[in-house]
């Protein structure tokens, strides 16, 4: 179930959670600054609890437009040499990274 | 180009180009500045992010092309919050821009170099970007002409994106008919952003110079008071009386859901944020660690710990963590309901109104540093965010100064107008300028 209550306060191990979710390397030193400012801004976020929202529907987006889509022919798009051109490392026609599967060395 | 380079000791640009030949146009005699988040084939587009330091786009942003065909001059590209998240730009990879009117204070954010390049008539104008009042609050600081389009108006393909139901190009002038020439080019629907609105563009020039009848202007109670610095509230008084003077009806409204709207914004912007920034993952292009790294994971951690700064990771954490498993509904779904309400808020107020008269933030601009704690910094925009929230049209022009803090600072009058009555907005605050003398003054260094 999606319903658990916000906590105020966040632990160390839930700002690790997060940051391994976003993909964010992080020390141990901007754990524990981190676990402050995001708990002063959770603190200050639950006015949003004051807020009656029994029976209004989510909002996501302000227009009214629904899936808006063009005519399915082929269009310019960008060369290999463009896409690769602002790539960190490349290997012939391929991005170069780290292994993905299996031992690394 | 050169006296461009001379005058900017604001740290305003992050490059300034070399001039080239502009086609015929209207507005061959337009020297423009773009955001540094804005896809430009020339130069580097960076996003004051160590992140895309050296990126180089091979595409233009639509509202680039747009200019260029209109025979814009384009003159470089300007220094912003990392990835447009801050109020004071002082979140640059590139250093600090300082206010023109006092180096000492911030020239707002997140598009601070924009406002600053227009500020000190280094050139014309400039495109910004507002996601919570990233053009109106600088603007509103630096004492120029701000404003942020209806969502939708203009394309945002090539904007980079921040938090993509909230982000809107849009303009910094030193009059409002110059936002009307520039706004004449840049808006209408674009096929590369499946958002722009799909309707005839508005003419914005036309009828900029006549004033609107019967005009009906709302202030709610929640836009005055305490919160203001005593020369904010004075300067929108005299504003409220300039508008009677010319004709129009003033009516109290409410807007109580005024207060609620930053943390709001601050559930809804770092989610789409926290998404929209996976992509910078140091694999296809953008900052990529040099530490060796045993796997895919690493490698992505490390290149994102690197390449983005403090405030880009805090709102990162902020985002996954109310998009995570069990607090979606308690937080984000909480807040898309309460944009809802916002939303019709606006909606009942603009059927009493043409248009909603407020100050654009609570202070001028402060000093570099004052604003250490991220909560203090949000809450510049708190008449600002809930525009972006609802996606109508506002503007921030100049309407007075404020020597409360010893310099001569800037003061911004914020109206907001309904969505796509962009162009009326434009004439009822050209209604102000014509009456006023606020936009013409200049910072003592370009006088």
């Amino acid at each position: 179930m999606n319903q658990r209550q916000p906590e105020l306060t966040l632990s160390d191990d839930a700002v690790r959670h997060v940051a391994n979710l976003a993909r964010l390397a992080i020390t141990d030193e901007e754990v524990i600054k981190a676990r402050e400012d995001l708990t002063a801004i959770f603190a200050h976020i639950d006015c949003l609890n004051t807020v009656d929202t029994n029976q209004v529907e989510p909002l996501d987006h302000p227009t009214e437009l629904i899936n808006h889509v063009r005519d399915d022919t082929v269009g310019k798009s960008l060369s290999q040499e463009q896409v690769f051109s602002n790539a960190p490392a490349v290997k012939d026609v391929y991005f170069d990274v780290p292994k993905v599967l299996g031992d690394s060395e | 180009m050169n006296s461009i380079q001379t005058t900017d000791t604001f740290n305003a640009f992050h490059e300034v180009w070399e001039d080239v030949d502009s086609s015929d146009g209207s507005l061959k005699d337009f020297t423009i500045a773009i955001k540094d988040n804005i896809a430009t084939k020339r130069g580097t587009t960076t996003c004051g992010s160590k992140m895309l330091e050296g990126y180089r786009s091979p595409f233009n942003a639509t509202v680039i092309d747009r200019l260029e065909n209109a025979g814009a001059t384009l003159v470089g590209k300007t220094n912003c919050d990392e990835f447009a998240m801050g109020s004071s730009t002082e979140h640059c990879a590139w250093g600090p821009v300082l206010n023109p009117w006092d180096t000492s204070r911030v020239p707002g954010g997140s598009s601070g170099g924009s406002a600053v390049a227009v500020a000190t008539r280094m050139c014309q104008a400039a495109l910004g970007s507002d996601t919570g009042g990233s053009i109106r609050q600088p603007a509103a600081f630096c004492g120029v002409v701000g404003f942020k389009p209806t969502y939708g108006t203009v394309s945002r393909y090539g904007l980079v994106a921040f938090a993509s139901s909230l982000d809107q190009i849009g303009t910094f002038t030193n009059s409002v008919e110059d936002t009307a020439c520039i706004m004449q080019i840049i808006a209408g629907y674009d096929e590369l952003d499946s958002t722009s609105n799909p309707e005839p563009t508005q003419n914005f020039i036309d009828d900029i110079h006549t004033p609107v009848d019967t005009l009906r202007i709302g202030v709610p109670s929640q836009y005055r008071g305490g919160n203001n610095e005593a020369p904010i509230n004075d300067a929108i008084t005299h504003a409220i009386d300039t508008y009677k003077e010319l004709g129009a009806t003033i009516i109290d409204i409410e807007l109580p859901l005024t207060d609620v709207g930053i943390s709001t914004y601050y559930v809804l912007a770092p989610a789409e944020a926290s998404s929209n920034l996976a992509r910078y993952d140091g694999i296809r292009y953008g900052h990529r660690t040099t530490e060796s790294c045993k796997d895919l994971f690493e490698l992505y951690a490390k290149s994102r710990a690197e390449g983005f700064g403090v405030e880009v990771k805090r709102r990162i954490m902020l985002g996954t963590y109310v998009l995570s498993s069990g607090y979606y509904d308690a937080y984000y779904k909480n807040a898309l309901k309460i944009r809802r309400l916002i939303f019709e808020e606006y909606q009942e107020a603009f059927s009493q109104c043409d248009v909603i008269l407020g100050p654009t933030t609570p202070t001028v601009a402060f000093k570099l540093g004052e604003k250490e704690d991220p909560i203090s910094m949000y809450l510049n925009d708190v008449y600002t965010a809930n525009t972006n929230i609802a996606g109508i049209c506002g503007i921030s022009i100049p309407c007075g100064f404020s020597k409360e803090h010893g310099s001569s600072l800037p003061i911004g009058m914020h109206l907001q107008a309904a969505w796509h009555d962009d162009a009326k907005l434009l004439r009822i605050a050209q209604m102000f300028e014509s009456a006023t003398e606020f936009h013409k003054a200049k910072p003592e260094c370009c006088s």
